[in-house]
């Protein structure tokens, strides 16, 4: 059962067209939310006047912030624990000032959606521009605009970073060298949109929100916070969604809108994303420069490395912001290397822009970008193999767990070898020569490398003060023999449905069949944590092995005192119905309830200063080959492959789907898409058409292969879903180096789409085709 | 003002009163809540909301509802059920095909499409045919590999 591609249980319904989406939640005098979103990048609002909106045929109720503060509101914050932090609360509406192209202003409750956004173009809103400041570094600057003259800086955080000695390493290494990276500002975009529903019954005072919502259980904790509300009177139900990848694990102004909505009109409303405010005003990631210095020996061993990063947050008014992603991101800058001496500062930065947040990977593909460049241009210096360069620098195998910087502890398995099956499976040798002979046949062909080492299963009491690292399962066998798994995570799309029920299956010695497990529902559980980190295998599994476990115990000894060979229906029967017959001191039923945590976390410093916020390690090792045109700049992936080691694997066919779903995105965030804004805070991205995302055409295949080494944790597992997405920029930036290293183009960026290409190529002294360059 | 349209919604007759600015898409979700189309973008650029109109597929948020007057519209759930998987959603699964399932009904449509067209298209033809269908979580393999099998082809890249 364990390991078996077993098909997906979610799949049928959600083939048929029964899935059950946010929109697809009609319930009898539903009404639809519409905003006022602000049209410039920063403003003070000097009137709202709401008459004609409110006179608009089927309009409910036109309210602004005052209205809801009326309402008993409460402002909402970032939660970010960190000393040093700016102080920052907001409204769910903006109030005085607007910040950013798209922040929220005036919302219409009405009939329809279409009658709200009538009435939003009738509001009459007049302010005054102020300057917006959207360039990170601008933003930096002595005199730049202020998003919040309190603070007399645009910088929201600072933090830094050095081992003792680390300026002497520099200072001594043989060969320094210093090269900032850059990583581009993208959008996660789930196919669907985020959303919300509400409905308060005032008979029991009950709100329940329904929300497309990564962590169900947190997000009921902050709406009852902004409403007022005691957490029992809140329920928040997280239906089928289509897709969330970090974009919907935020909790947003518009969830808590709805909820404050549905109490103030009485009535159940909805807002659904559109797609506009989807690519504008609701998350964007990755936004980051790096500086990097690095030191290196003859032998292309990494002695130091120091980084200085420059995070754009955008306006950060967004639970842990951008800041939680560029935690993880100075964190992880060594990745699976050993290097003796290290050192970073982190500059978090306001700008008037739409919030940076999370996105798949949450900070590790910025970091994995500038560890890789950092291998490939020791390589590139040295004349030595990429491969072997990274082989030098590679954790030791022993001792496990390995303490990095700072004191994560690093349990991957041995990476030697691991190396060894990526170069033999993906022919490395091989393709190094097809790469010369198609060199030498004038066509520039490139090989990249990524030798990825991810924490996975993360606490997150770093970036909330809360919570921490657990999940909840309840394994109950119904008197009929079958089988029922709650958890507080919850699947956007991660085969929840299939995995949790192999892994409860094999404890009970049951059929994933009579398995059903349901999530994404606050009355189901008292608390959960949700789904992001790549935690759902190693902590909802790990809980519902556990549960399951419990359970299978009690039925043994159950079985035990029925006497002969009982069937699971037998013993399920017994527990229930004749609750008379059962062994002494063993309680009626089968159920379990368990918050498990492997406890492997050190959330905050302990006596050596250590922090250490993952549960355990994936590591994960990818080779690509592409070949780039000089005259288009059109980069081709010619192969790629992935050895894959997540533990202890569930079911195949589910870890091989996020593999290749994750190189897609990786992939695609290199090579076709990027948030654009024009100098005075325009986003240029707000339709699918100018905000590109890769099509069957473009994707290729990724190979897979698996290795299991097993975590300590409960069942083996470690988390896999963030792997391929971390690894895919920096594996293709370095591929596409390596194709035109020999045209002098020198890769610091993961802008390797093609008309950035051939700006490269053109300042390299290339010629590129005529009909290229009038597209240029 | 209203118009009222007269046409065939998965075989049956259906007569509506519809807005000008009523697309199809919301009709078909609202007035017969057949929610298996969804609303990816509503510009034309996803392919989530696609349907089928005298057999051939649709954006129906490009279509406005007073358009189908006369025809005969088909959405995803006139085919197959969870029970008795139509093959093409049959294959989907065998291949893995999808994940968190919002463009799937779409893409099963197309590739139902495509395949009634060209029964035997080659890997890159299915490739160019559902590349107007846009997937964010699958990286597409399982789909191409789908549509392949119904196909007799061997994926020349897998
Ligand atoms: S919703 Fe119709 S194409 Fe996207
Ligand atoms: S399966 Fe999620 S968008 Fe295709």
């Amino acid at each position: 059962m364990i390991g078996a591609r077993t098909l997906r249980r979610e799949d049928p319904r959600l083939l048929t067209g029964r899935g059950s989406y946010l929109a697809d939640h009609d319930v009898p005098g539903l009404c639809h939310i519409a905003l006022w979103r602000s049209p410039v990048a920063h403003a003070r609002i000097r009137s709202i006047d709401t008459a004609a909106a409110a006179a608009l045929p089927g309009v409910v109720a036109v309210l602004t912030q005052a209205d809801l503060d009326a309402a008993g509101a409460r402002p909402m914050t970032h939660l970010l624990p960190i000393p040093g932090v700016q102080p920052l609360a907001w409204g769910v509406l903006a109030q005085e000032v607007v910040r950013f192209v798209g922040e929220p202003l005036v919302a219409v409750v009405a009939a329809s959606r279409a009658i709200a956004e009538d009435a939003v173009d009738v509001l009459v809103v007049d302010y005054d521009e102020l300057p917006p400041v959207v360039d990170v570094h601008a933003a930096l600057e002595f005199g730049a605009p202020l998003l919040y003259p309190e603070w007399g800086t645009n910088e929201f955080l600072h933090l830094d970073y050095a081992t003792d000695g680390l300026d002497d390493a520099l200072a001594r290494a043989p060969h320094v060298r210093t090269e900032r990276f850059e990583s581009h500002r993208i959008a996660a975009l789930p196919l669907e949109g985020h959303g919300a529903q509400a409905s308060f019954d005032p008979a029991t005072g009950t709100l329940t929100v329904l929300a497309s919502q990564q962590q169900p259980h947190q997000l009921r904790t902050v709406i009852a916070e902004v409403c007022s509300l005691s957490e029992g009177e809140v329920r928040v139900i997280a239906p089928d969604m289509g897709g969330g990848f970090g974009n919907k694990q935020h909790f947003t102004r518009e969830e808590c809108l709805v909820a404050l909505l549905a109490r103030i009109t009485g009535r159940p409303v909805r807002w659904s994303q559109d797609r506009g405010e989807g690519l504008t005003a609701s998350i964007h990631s990755r936004p980051q420069v790096h500086d990097a210095t690095f030191g290196y020996d003859d032998d292309g061993r990494v002695l130091a490395l120091s980084v200085r990063v420059v995070s754009d947050l955008g306006n950060p008014v967004l639970y842990f912001s951008g800041v939680g992603p560029s935690l993880v991101t100075v964190g992880a800058l060594c990745g699976g290397y050993a290097i003796e001496h290290h050192g970073w500062s982190l500059s978090c930065v306001a700008t008037t822009t739409c919030p940076v947040g999370g996105y798949r990977g949450f900070g590790q593909p910025q970091s994995h970008l500038t560890t890789e460049r950092v291998m490939d241009l020791v390589a590139a210096d040295l004349g030595i193999d990429p491969a072997e360069v990274r082989r030098r620098n590679l954790l030791p195998d022993a001792p496990r767990p390995f303490i990095a910087h700072g004191g994560a502890r690093i349990d991957v398995g041995p990476l030697g070898p691991q190396l060894d099956q990526l170069l033999d499976s993906f022919q490395y040798d091989a393709w190094r020569e097809r790469q010369r002979a198609m060199r030498d046949a004038g066509r520039y062909v490139g090989i990249g490398l990524s030798t990825l080492v991810q924490g996975t299963a993360p606490t997150q009491y770093g970036v909330a003060g809360r919570g921490g690292s657990y999940e909840t399962a309840i394994v109950s066998v119904l008197p009929d023999g079958n089988v029922t798994v709650a958890v507080g995570s919850k699947s956007q799309g991660q085969s929840h449905e299939t995995v949790l029920a192999q892994i409860a299956a094999e404890m009970l010695g049951t059929t994933v069949d009579r398995v059903v497990v349901r999530d994404g529902d606050t009355a189901l559980l008292p608390n959960g944590m949700g789904t992001w980190g790549s935690r759902t295998a190693v902590m909802a599994g790990g809980a519902v092995r556990v549960a399951a476990g419990r359970v299978r115990d009690k039925m043994t000894a159950i079985a035990a005192h029925m006497g002969g060979a009982p069937t699971l229906e037998a013993v399920a029967a017994e527990a229930w119905w004749h609750a008379h017959r059962l062994p002494a001191g063993i309680e009626p039923g089968l159920s379990a309830t368990v918050c498990y945590t492997p406890g492997r976390t050190i959330p905050i410093p302990d006596a050596a200063g250590h922090t250490s916020f993952d549960e355990t390690f994936g590591s994960h090792m990818t080779a690509v080959a592409v070949e780039v045109c000089p005259a288009t700049g059109d980069v081709s992936v010619l192969d790629a492959l992935l050895v894959s080691d997540c533990g202890v694997v569930i079911n195949p066919m589910v870890v091989e789907g996020q593999h290749q779903g994750g190189f897609a995105q990786g992939l695609g965030a290199v090579l076709y898409e990027e948030v654009r804004y024009s100098d005075d805070g325009q986003p240029q991205c707000t339709t699918l058409a100018d905000y590109t995302i890769p099509t069957a055409i473009e994707v290729p295949r990724l190979r897979v292969v698996h290795r299991e080494t097993h975590s300590g944790t409960e069942g083996g597992f470690r988390g896999v879903g963030e792997a391929a997405i971390t690894a895919a920029p920096a594996a293709l930036a370095g591929a596409v180096a390596d194709a035109l290293a020999p045209l002098g183009v020198t890769i610091t960026s993961t802008r390797l789409h093609a008309h950035h290409l051939r700006a490269l190529l053109r300042a390299a002294g290339v010629e590129p085709d005529p009909a290229a360059f009038a597209i240029a | 003002m209203k118009h009222r349209v007269k046409f065939e919604v998965n075989g049956e007759a259906a007569e509506i009163e519809a807005e000008p600015r009523e697309t199809l898409l919301d009709v078909v979700r609202e007035r017969f809540g057949l929610t298996g189309a969804h609303a990816g973008c509503e510009h034309g650029a996803c392919g989530a909301c696609t349907v089928l109109v005298d057999g051939a597929a649709v954006r129906s948020c490009l279509l406005f509802a007073v358009q189908c007057e006369g025809r005969s519209v088909q959405t995803i759930e006139a085919f197959g059920t969870p029970a008795a998987l139509h093959p093409m959603q049959e294959a989907f699964r065998t291949h893995h095909a999808l994940q968190c399932g919002f463009c799937t009904p779409a893409m099963v449509l197309t590739a139902i499409d495509m395949l009634a067209h060209s029964p035997n298209a080659t890997e890159t033809e299915i490739r160019a045919a559902l590349a107007g269908n846009l997937c964010r979580c699958t990286g597409y393999a399982g789909i191409v590999d789908a549509v392949c099998s119904l196909a007799g082809r061997e994926p020349v890249d897998s």
